[in-house]
């Protein structure tokens, strides 16, 4: 048996010639399809535009500024002028979606870098609803400053939406609530550890605190030692989570809070995101505020200083009245007026505040 | 097209107060190429100035000769050449012109004809280099389309002149081409070369013997034609209100260019390096800051190479206040090694000047400090030289005695190397 096109000799049952390709049995050759010409072929694009993309417009690095002496910055990281090292994006940013919510993630004094994170979202079109993630990268471990931000903007990003009513019961929007959070902090860990290096002896870490306000209501989740708190205008201030920390432990032990955030171990937390974390579900909660005040979601940076929830509350205080009149109710401002004074005690940690507006 | 790369050496840790950082900085060229044959370099021109004083005597005169023809092998076609021949008062041998451009170039023709003329040379006069200098830079201006420019000078006898006027002649000559400067036999003054050598940006040495000569000179040219980069600059920034102490070549020679600095800019300065091949050298820059708070960190100095107005590599010297002595009580192991070579070479000129001036005890002290910073350094070549001028007892602690008869040669031959470095053992 051949090829009625092309002559190969073909085995029997064979059903296309493995020469040309031609159909056993067919007896014209294979088609060749020629296009047809146009009258204006030269001209003709090979296709027509599918869309009309603006063209990519790749803006030049804006030349960063000298804290130090207002040079220009080289792009070495050094001052052209003075030498002084630029602090990197990394070291010190400030986040402000939105008139009511803003924060300030800093690297403080004593560490060598950020590993800090703070990731934050509110629509200007939406008052009142403010969303809050801040991660403490585990300075012991490798790569937590990129894990720790990945990790805090992938949590923040689930939380974007609001939050679901379920079947409108209580016990069931409770637990939509609770589920998104759950999420959250799913996508963090997920987040943690793909920015880990697998053959890292110690695997990039980090806490995880998230915090939304919708109108009066707040809701949060904790894993390790990150805190939120809620700092009424009037009355008491109330810590909304429960570290997972020692000092937590040492607490539940009968330890006042001063004796045991100040024993050795009180830092060691006993939950975590990251590639080795043997439990990532946070504790979740809620409460509904019945008066105006503000949302402080912050790291051990600062409340090293000023753990209790008066102790903070203070700071604030003192730092709208320091602030000048038309910032008092800035959130930016007096984030930055707080992580100044944990600088202040000594900023033996990096250090992040978010502060979000609540009014009932 | 030739790479630049830049490493620095330094302990960037200063104590609380601390105000001076000390780095070197190591420049490597890769893929040099030719002299004369990239774009941008322009056209390549070689003179070689040959003495032809009187002193020179027969067997010199043909090891010169020799020499000269040697090197003249070794130039690439295409590259312009002329040689000159010196004594009271400079000579164009070769070419053979009157006016117009002074320089031809290389090919079967001119290589041939300027063997002849090479053969040509008689010995006759005195010696007179400012006016051998002057017309290498007259010839060099002819052929305008030359701006990789380099000499090779042979002589034996000191300078029958002033010294201001050879001052003088270094000075045109400065910057607008380079020259490497042999010495044949005893006769001539080694600081009197070095000077020539040292502002020309070249390399000084003694040939004792004529023999020598013919494999001398072909080095020497092949080095130059191998210089594929024309010209490089060190450049060095500083912060306002620093200053920069010093800038020093340390490898292949210890050469201080911090007098030879040139403003590019307020903080910037460039200091000449001339031609490059594929080598690498090693800079000492020693900068002094405003001192800072501890914990803070600032930029000392950016050490650059630069070829025309392009910046070819960077190394950034750092400075880092610390409260840790461990951190800031260490000095860079290369620092080290360099400041030892650097005074190295300073000590066997002093230690020679002295015992020319038959300041023996001062002499014995020098050589012997000389002597325990080679074997510290591990400078096996200046170890050798020394221990042809003194009896080393223990080169530990440096304790020497000066050799009652020493060969002038040897004498020289130490002199002229004092500057050059070695690197520091791994």
């Amino acid at each position: 048996m051949t090829c009625a096109a092309c002559g190969q000799a073909l085995p029997d049952g064979a059903l296309f010639c493995e020469a040309c390709g031609a159909k056993v049995g067919s007896a014209a050759a294979p088609t060749v399809l020629t296009p047809p010409t146009t009258a204006n072929e030269d001209e003709s694009p090979i296709s027509t535009p599918t869309a009309v993309r603006p063209p990519v417009v790749v803006e030049a690095p804006q030349a960063r500024t000298c804290a130090e002496c207002g040079g220009t910055v080289a792009a070495d990281g050094y001052c052209e002028q003075c030498g002084a090292k630029a602090a990197s994006e990394r070291d010190h940013f400030r986040e402000a979606p939105a008139p009511w919510l803003a924060g300030v993630c800093d690297r403080g004094i004593v560490h060598a870098r950020n590993e800090d994170a703070m990731a934050l979202y509110a629509d200007p079109a939406v008052p009142g609803r403010s969303v809050v993630v801040v991660c403490d990268g585990v300075s012991s471990s490798k790569d937590s400053d990129v894990a720790a931000l990945a990790g805090a903007r992938a949590a923040r990003d689930v939380l974007r939406a609001p939050l679901p009513q379920g079947l409108g019961v209580a016990e069931s929007i409770e637990a939509a609530a609770t589920k998104v959070f759950v999420t959250a902090a799913e996508a963090a860990n997920t987040a943690v550890v793909a920015h880990t290096d697998l053959s890292s002896e110690a695997p990039a870490s980090c806490t995880f605190v998230a915090a939304v306000a919708e109108g009066s209501l707040l809701r949060y989740a904790v894993i390790g030692d990150s805190r939120a708190y809620w700092l009424p205008d009037a009355g008491e201030g109330v810590q909304l989570t429960t570290d997972d920390s020692m000092a937590q432990l040492l607490m539940a032990g009968g330890m006042t809070r001063a004796q045991a955030e100040a024993s050795p171990q009180a830092h060691a937390i006993t939950k975590w995101l990251g590639k080795d974390s043997p439990d990532i579900v946070p504790v979740c909660g809620s409460l509904d505020a019945t008066g105006p005040g503000w949302l402080l979601v912050c790291s051990d940076g600062l409340w090293n200083y000023a753990s209790e929830p008066a102790a903070l509350a203070g700071q604030l205080r003192a730092a709208a009245a320091g602030a000048a009149e038309e910032s008092k109710a800035d959130p930016g401002t007096l984030a930055l007026a707080l992580v100044e004074f944990a600088k202040a005690c000594g900023g033996h940690d990096n250090i992040s505040v978010a502060l979000a507006r609540v009014v009932p | 097209m030739a790479d630049f790369s830049a490493a620095v050496y330094q302990n960037e840790f200063l104590a609380d107060g601390g105000t001076d950082v000390q780095a070197i900085v190591s420049v490597t060229c890769t893929g040099a190429g030719t002299a004369g044959q990239s774009d941008a370099g322009g056209d390549a021109g070689e003179i070689i100035i040959i003495d032809t004083s009187g002193s020179m005597g027969v067997e010199t005169m043909e090891g010169a000769k020799a020499a000269a023809v040697a090197a003249l092998g070794e130039i690439v076609d295409g590259t312009f050449f002329a040689i000159i021949s010196g004594n009271g008062a400079a000579f164009l041998a070769y070419p053979n012109v009157r006016s117009g451009p002074g320089m031809v170039r290389m090919d079967d023709r001119t290589r041939a004809e300027a063997t002849r003329a090479i053969h040509a040379l008689s010995a006759a006069g005195g010696t007179v280099i400012s006016t051998w200098l002057d017309l290498a830079g007259t010839l060099f201006a002819s052929v305008p389309e030359v701006r990789q420019r380099h000499a090779l000078l042979l002589t034996d006898g000191e300078n029958n002149e002033p010294a201001g006027v050879l001052d003088a002649a270094i000075a045109r000559a400065t910057g607008y081409y380079q020259a490497d400067c042999r010495g044949a036999g005893t006769d001539w003054k080694v600081s009197e070369i070095r000077r020539i050598a040292q502002a020309l940006l070249g390399t000084v040495d003694i040939i004792p013997e004529p023999a020598q000569m013919e494999a001398e000179f072909e080095a020497i040219m092949r080095t130059a034609m191998s210089r594929g980069v024309a010209d490089a600059q060190l450049r060095v920034w500083a912060p306002q209100g620093a200053q920069v102490v010093f800038v020093r070549q340390v490898l292949p020679t210890v050469e201080d260019l911090t007098a030879r600095r040139t403003p590019v800019n307020e903080l910037t300065g460039a200091y000449p390096t001339g031609a490059w091949s594929d080598e690498t050298r090693d800079y000492h820059v020693s900068v002094r800051l405003p001192a800072k708070a501890v914990g803070q960190e600032q930029l000392a100095a950016r050490v650059q190479l630069a070829v025309g107005d392009e910046v070819k590599a960077q190394g950034l010297v750092k400075a880092k206040w610390s409260g840790d002595s461990n951190l800031t009580a260490r000095i860079d192991a290369q620092v080290a090694h360099y400041t030892g070579q650097t005074e190295l070479a300073a000590v066997i000129q002093e230690g020679l000047a002295a015992k020319a001036a038959g300041q023996e005890e001062l002499a014995t002290t020098k050589l012997g400090r000389a002597v325990q910073l080679a074997a510290e350094t591990g400078n096996d070549e200046a170890t050798a030289k020394l221990r042809k001028v003194v009896e080393v007892e223990d080169a530990e602690t440096g304790t020497v005695r000066l050799k009652k008869a020493v060969e002038k040669a040897d004498e020289m031959a130490l002199d002229t190397a004092s500057t050059k470095t070695t690197r520091v053992r791994k």
